[in-house]
């Protein structure tokens, strides 16, 4: 055993080094199919993009199939709050989606076509009585 | 479609592309692969993906206008909404593929001034009128219609930014389609006037919907860059066969009436008979129409519809009037008012 070991210096007191702070923080994003998107995976520290690609690789690019990886410094991001910007309007929004149609479009349908039935039977039926 | 070219970009038709890369590429294309505007491109195919892009960003922008300007008089409040959110979405993705094209190496800037100098084009069909609500509803059901079919197929290609931009702005042209279908429906459930109203517009639009497409299809379109390219992936005639049939049982079932047309220079219809050629072929289960009047077609692309002016004017309006907002937003003072 090393002789620091066996006699390490006193852990009481100032410490001697400067603070440093802390590397920066990337926010990961993985795809895991080319062509797919990028997908929020995870955050790393890192003194550079460089490093962050080397630690996201280790951390979130081998627990599954991983093809390309983007690091972004995360200050870099700017987001929406929660509870202040409501994204999704909670008034009725069906009328900008397909689905809002889907009912009455088939109601619709249905009457139509039941009375081009209807319509044809008359027809034909006044044609064998005439 | 012709007559678009790319100022501003420096290509040379004549460069001898690397022959292993160029293999490598159609390698990565046949093997179902998707390209990214990074990887190694071909300097046609980087040409025309953007040439294809931009016009359909054109498009997207100029196919606003008409229907925006019936936001105001919509005839309920829910059509008024739903219309809103249309017009915004076709916006939308107008500048959607403005980014794609931007990628593939020309400023947006600039594609805005050319679509308004002419240097580049827009989609023939919005160089036609919308007099009536009917031609809304028709434009929603039968354009969007078309419009779907054709992305479709065009998210099938190969390019990674447009494929992708694609498949999100299909989910939008659904919601385009069912409104549409709902408005025709409602127009030829409702009163003897609303079925006229319904058969005047769709009379307007049945043939610049089959035009949408594009013209007939060329005997070696498949071999030619777009298709082997994957930027196409069906034949401008097999998608308007597929229009074709979906659309004409459609119409039959609404009561409505194909026709054929002869138009004023103003775009309304002056002549109509009953489709001669109209029949169902049951060997081919396909559907025959009488074809549309390709001259027609070129005459529009070349300036002589009944809209060009119209259209282009207004969007030159918008763009200088919109000075003032792009300076503040450059100069980090949006939302302020212009300087007196
Ligand atoms: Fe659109
Ligand atoms: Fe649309």
């Amino acid at each position: 055993m090393s002789k620091i070991r066996e006699h390490p210096p006193d852990a009481k007191g100032e410490m001697t080094s400067p603070k440093e702070g802390d590397l920066k923080a990337f926010t990961v994003f993985t795809q895991l199919q080319r062509g797919d998107p990028h997908i929020y995976a995870g955050c790393v520290d890192a003194a550079d993009a460089k490093m962050a690609l080397q630690f996201a690789r280790e951390h979130y690019g081998q627990d599954q199939p991983c093809v390309n990886i983007w690091v972004v410094p995360k200050q870099a991001i700017a987001a929406t709050e929660y509870d202040k910007d409501l994204i999704w309007r909670y008034t009725d929004q069906t009328y900008r989606l397909a689905r809002g149609y889907a009912k009455g479009v088939r109601e619709k349908w249905e009457k139509i076509r039941a009375k081009n039935d209807l319509d044809d039977y008359e027809k034909e039926d006044l044609k064998e009585m005439f | 479609m012709s007559g678009s070219s790319n100022v501003g970009m420096h290509i040379d038709h004549n460069v001898q592309e690397d022959p292993e890369k160029l293999a490598e590429f159609e390698a990565k294309i046949d093997a179902g692969q998707l390209i990214e505007p990074d990887d190694w491109l071909p300097q046609a195919y980087r040409t025309g993906m953007l040439k294809m892009a931009e016009h359909h960003a054109n498009s997207e922008i100029i196919g606003a206008l008409p229907e925006g300007e019936w936001i105001t008089r919509a005839p309920s409040l829910r059509r008024k909404l739903a219309l809103t959110a249309k017009v915004q979405d076709e916006v939308g993705h107008g500048q959607m593929l403005y980014r794609v094209s931007q990628d593939l190496g020309k400023t947006r800037d600039q594609m805005l001034r050319d679509l308004i100098t002419g240097v580049t084009k827009y989609h023939n069909v919005f160089n036609y009128p919308a007099p009536t609500w009917g031609d809304i509803a028709m434009i929603q059901w039968l354009i969007d219609g078309a419009a779907i079919m054709n992305q479709k197929s065009l998210a099938d290609g190969a390019y990674g930014p447009y494929v992708r931009t694609m498949k999100r702005i299909n989910m939008e042209e659904a919601f385009h389609f069912k409104c549409g279908e709902d408005m025709v429906l409602t127009l030829m459930s409702g009163t003897a006037q609303q079925r006229v109203l319904g058969q005047d517009a769709f009379d307007r639009w049945w043939y610049p919907s089959l035009m949408f497409f594009g013209p007939p299809d060329k005997p070696n379109c498949r071999n030619l860059p777009p298709m082997r390219w994957r930027m196409k992936t069906v034949t401008n005639d097999d998608l308007r066969q597929r229009f074709i049939n979906r659309f004409v049982p459609a119409a039959k079932d609404l009561g409505l009436k194909i026709h054929v047309v002869k138009k004023s220079d103003d775009g309304m219809v002056i002549e109509k008979q009953l489709d001669p050629n109209l029949h169902y072929d049951e060997s081919t289960e396909n559907w025959t129409v009488t074809d549309p009047d390709w001259e027609e077609f070129y005459r529009v692309i070349r300036g002589g519809g009944p809209c060009n002016k119209q259209r282009l004017g207004l969007r030159r309006f918008s763009y200088e009037q919109g000075r003032w907002v792009r300076i503040a937003i450059m100069n980090g003072r949006a939302g302020l008012p212009p300087a007196a």
